[in-house]
């Protein structure tokens, strides 16, 4: 018991972050309903085929609605399909922060030297973490109940519970996977190797939506089960073989987790890179890279940016050859061809493409820039930063440095997407105009430096709830450019997300005002962050 | 006021900082000089690391001032560092670093590595530098962050508990270490709680309690403050001065087995004097504190915060 409430107490930033943001997916997307979907039946069935056709467009990324005219059925999709993504993405982080974080902090063997199982322990933080999802799903269906009890609607209360369920079951069994995973593989590789395995998963889920070979092996994604059910929405079905399927994944994943963590070594994992054998080496690397700033971060960063550029050509790549089968998929909806009519007298392919690709890469870049947040808040908790700051380089240096290895890194990104795209789409036949595609990819990077500017603000101000926050932020923002026009919300306000002023350069080109405005968001990031920086505190 | 500060390596002047609760330090005025190996002593949350941090310009000061090398060590920090050492008391994590990429990257914000210096430092440590940190034993990782604090013969070294985690042979390679650095120009401020170290290299000490700066002394100075444990034999049982001893002024923690009596005495020796001055005494011993009971006399709950020279 105790060891589940020290597991609670050391995630309590992911529970009430991932709560906040669950609360906030759903009662937005429930208001939104209200708004935008009309009151009358026909009103509603417009704006569902409307629905059809985005999440037609969506569909390699999320499952698509069965009643989207319904305020169920939309916030099923927009929202608890979001948040499936959402509680794997948090699924992956705490197991290997188990697995790997802790263990590296000691905290593991300190508990080990309390006399505690090492199978009792997996155990306890498999169950913190149904707990923390209880609460985090209990969020999300608080937001919904919210919205829905304000327009006076029913609830059915059945469906409401089986969708959190469904989505506990889904998140716990991503969690035991990556568990696994992060137990088995080499220290260093553990988290990297975590992650590829759950995003190969969900990908070989929503990839089968398109491509009908993946079908065939999709039964071995846990996010297959998930999709068997959408509860939620009226006449949802709630695949009950599908979730124990999950819950069977988690036990099982779990029990060979707890095995792999009783047979290895403290601080290594069940599969070991060995050492290198030979004399002891007392040299230090004489390349000039190391006296250079920027250039000697980019170098110690080296094989994740690596693995950021080869991840986002590789998405490209399949962007660009989805894009004539989800065209032709989209064509052959009767119900669709009015919405996509003015499309196809105009630029179908580049319009798809730009939708599909800069909406993923905006998201992704996003992510570059809280993944690299999380660095320096972890440079900072582990005590790097107060040893960096022992050499003669002022605190301004420091955030400086930062920004332009994000900048640089992903500068390198968005050009080697940017090439993969225009190639692999010149081979489907679709031809992009070169000046738009440079331009749209050019224009990730004052993307990215807006999150990275913010994500310096908080870690200056508070490390330990930097990431947290900036993953709040970079929510908030997506949904502004989703929900602020819908709720009139002020130019200004709507103009502080990066998502909305990043635009659509691929089919209308760049718009100055918007770049000048993300670069000045980003340098009024960077400075607030550099006054922070000179204030504060370090090590204390 | 200008040569003073010249002259000391270190100065600091009511320079507090202050966490609230009674946490933190309080009016530190400390003057080390140049070429000196100074010792801060202090057990565990007196305030050892708040000052080194304040020194290092990693905190700000709530009040009160702080020079290093001259330079004021908040606005000048970069400067400061450049001719500072630093040893930080919890070695941070550099992951799958390799120690040797940890000194090039490291060294490059200094402009560059001197490379023999490292290899002559690794050699006398037998620090492995291709190996990963997380590789790295604790002592392994202490040794690294020493390589680090060396590497650039720094003017000052301020060094957090320098020798935790290291093996006695290896603590003795680094007081060499230290007294090399010492003969070579350089001056220490090193914090510790363990005396013999302190005893070993410093040439003064300053202890601090409840963020408290409570004395600075040489070492003879220290060692010669009148706290002096003593044994005394009497003839006879019924010889045993008990009641005046246990009431003398100055003398505490009285046994008495048989014949023989054990005290500590604080102080003069008059009030033990007097107590057993009606009593046949075949044998009488007087020993010098060490450092350990000096610092129990300042730590023990219950006794004087401080000591009467």
């Amino acid at each position: 018991m105790t060891s589940v409430a020290l597991a609670l107490r050391l995630g309590r930033w992911g529970i009430v972050g991932f709560g906040l943001a669950a609360l906030f997916a759903t009662s937005v997307n429930t208001f939104a309903f209200y708004a935008v979907a009309g009151s009358t039946p026909q009103e509603r069935i417009t704006f569902g085929n409307s629905m059809l056709a985005l999440s037609s467009q969506l569909v390699a990324i999320l499952p698509p609605p069965i009643r989207p005219d319904t305020v169920a059925g939309y916030v099923e999709f927009r929202g608890f399909h979001s948040l499936a993504i959402l509680f794997a993405v948090w699924a992956m982080t705490s197991a290997t922060g188990f697995a790997r974080g802790d263990e590296e902090r000691g905290i593991v063997e300190a508990l080990l030297a309390t006399g505690t199982d090492r199978v009792a322990l997996v155990v306890s933080r498999l169950g913190a973490f149904v707990i923390a999802l209880s609460a985090a799903s209990a969020a999300a269906a608080a937001g919904f109940v919210t919205g829905v009890a304000s327009h006076r609607e029913s609830i059915h209360v059945p469906g409401l519970v089986e969708e959190c369920a469904i989505l506990v079951a889904l998140a716990l069994a991503c969690y035991a996977i990556a568990l696994l995973v992060a137990e088995v593989a080499p220290a260093r590789a553990a988290t990297a190797a975590a992650g590829t395995v759950l995003v190969g998963l969900y990908l070989l889920n929503s990839m089968s939506r398109v491509f009908d070979s993946l079908s065939t092996w999709r039964w071995l994604s846990p996010f297959r089960y998930y999709d068997l059910s959408q509860p939620l929405t009226p006449g949802g079905p709630f695949d009950v073989r599908g979730f124990f399927v999950l819950v069977g994944i988690a036990i099982f994943a779990g029990a060979v987790a707890a095995l792999a963590f009783e047979v290895r070594d403290l601080g290594s994992g069940l599969v070991a890179f060995r050492s290198r054998p030979g004399l002891a080496a007392h040299d230090v690397p004489r390349e000039a890279r190391w006296r250079y700033p920027v250039l000697r971060d980019l170098y110690r960063e080296r094989l994740g940016i690596l693995g950021w550029t080869a991840g986002l050509a590789v998405l490209a790549f399949v962007c660009a050859a989805l894009t004539k089968t989800v065209v032709q998929v989209l064509l052959s909806i009767p119900t669709l061809a009015p919405y996509l009519s003015a499309l196809v007298r105009s630029q179908i392919y580049p319009g798809v493409l730009g939708f599909t690709w800069l909406n993923l890469a905006q998201l992704l870049f996003a992510a570059l820039a809280i993944a690299q947040v999380a660095r320096w808040a972890a440079e900072d908790v582990d005590g790097r930063l107060e040893i960096t700051l022992s050499q003669p380089v002022s605190r301004a240096a420091i955030v400086v440095e930062r920004m332009a290895v994000l900048a640089v890194a992903a500068l390198v990104i968005a050009a080697v997407s940017g090439l993969t795209l225009f190639y692999a789409s010149h081979a489907q036949g679709i031809d992009l105009d070169p000046g738009r595609l440079v331009a749209a990819s050019l224009m990730l990077v004052p993307f990215a430096l807006v999150f990275a500017g913010a994500g310096a603000l908080l870690a200056a101000w508070n490390p330990r709830a930097a990431v947290g926050l900036l993953g709040a932020f970079a929510f908030a923002s997506y949904l502004d450019t989703e929900l602020g026009a819908i709720y009139r919300l002020p130019l200004w306000l709507q103009d502080l997300s990066a998502f909305k002023l990043f635009g659509t350069p691929l089919v209308t080109g760049v718009d100055w005002r918007n770049v000048t405005l993300m670069l000045a968001l980003a340098v009024a990031g960077t400075a607030t962050s550099i006054l922070l920086m000179q204030r504060r505190d370090v090590g204390a | 006021m200008l040569g003073q500060m010249a002259a000391s390596a270190i100065r600091t002047t009511r320079l507090t900082k202050d966490y609230g609760l009674g946490r933190g330090l309080f009016d530190l005025d400390l003057q080390v000089s140049a070429q000196e190996v100074f010792g801060f002593l202090g057990p565990n949350g007196s305030g050892k690391t708040t000052t080194i941090r304040l020194l290092m310009g990693m905190i700000r000061p709530t009040s009160g001032s702080a020079y290093v090398l001259g330079l004021d060590a908040m606005r000048e920090s970069a400067e400061v560092k450049r001719k500072v050492g630093y040893l930080p008391g919890d070695v941070p994590q550099f992951g799958s670093l390799r120690g040797s990429e940890i000194v090039a990257y490291l060294g490059g914000m200094r402009g560059g590595v001197d490379h023999a210096r490292v290899r002559e430092l690794c050699d006398r440590f037998d620090l492995d530098l291709g190996r990963r940190f997380r590789e790295y034993s604790s002592g392994n990782k202490q040794k690294l962050a020493i390589v680090v604090a060396f590497m650039h013969n720094p003017d000052l070294l301020i060094l957090d508990e320098p020798t935790s985690s290291l093996d006695p042979l290896n603590q003795q390679e680094f007081y060499r270490l230290l007294r090399e650095a010492r003969d070579g120009g350089a001056t220490v401020f090193l914090s510790s709680h363990v005396l013999s170290e302190v005893e070993r290299v410093c040439d003064r000490v300053g202890i601090v309690r409840d963020g408290r700066l409570v004395r600075v002394a040489h070492l003879d100075e220290l060692r010669h403050l009148r706290v002096h444990g003593v044994e005394i034999e009497f003839a006879h049982e019924s010889d045993v001065p008990k009641a005046e001893l246990g009431e003398a002024e100055g003398v505490e923690d009285v046994i008495v087995t048989g014949t023989r009596v054990t005290a500590r005495v604080r102080g003069s020796f008059e009030g033990l004097l007097n107590a057993i001055a009606g009593s046949r005494v075949v044998d009488f011993v007087s020993s010098e504190p060490s450092l350990e009971e000096i610092f129990l006399s300042y730590f023990t709950p219950g006794k004087p915060k401080a000591l009467t020279p």
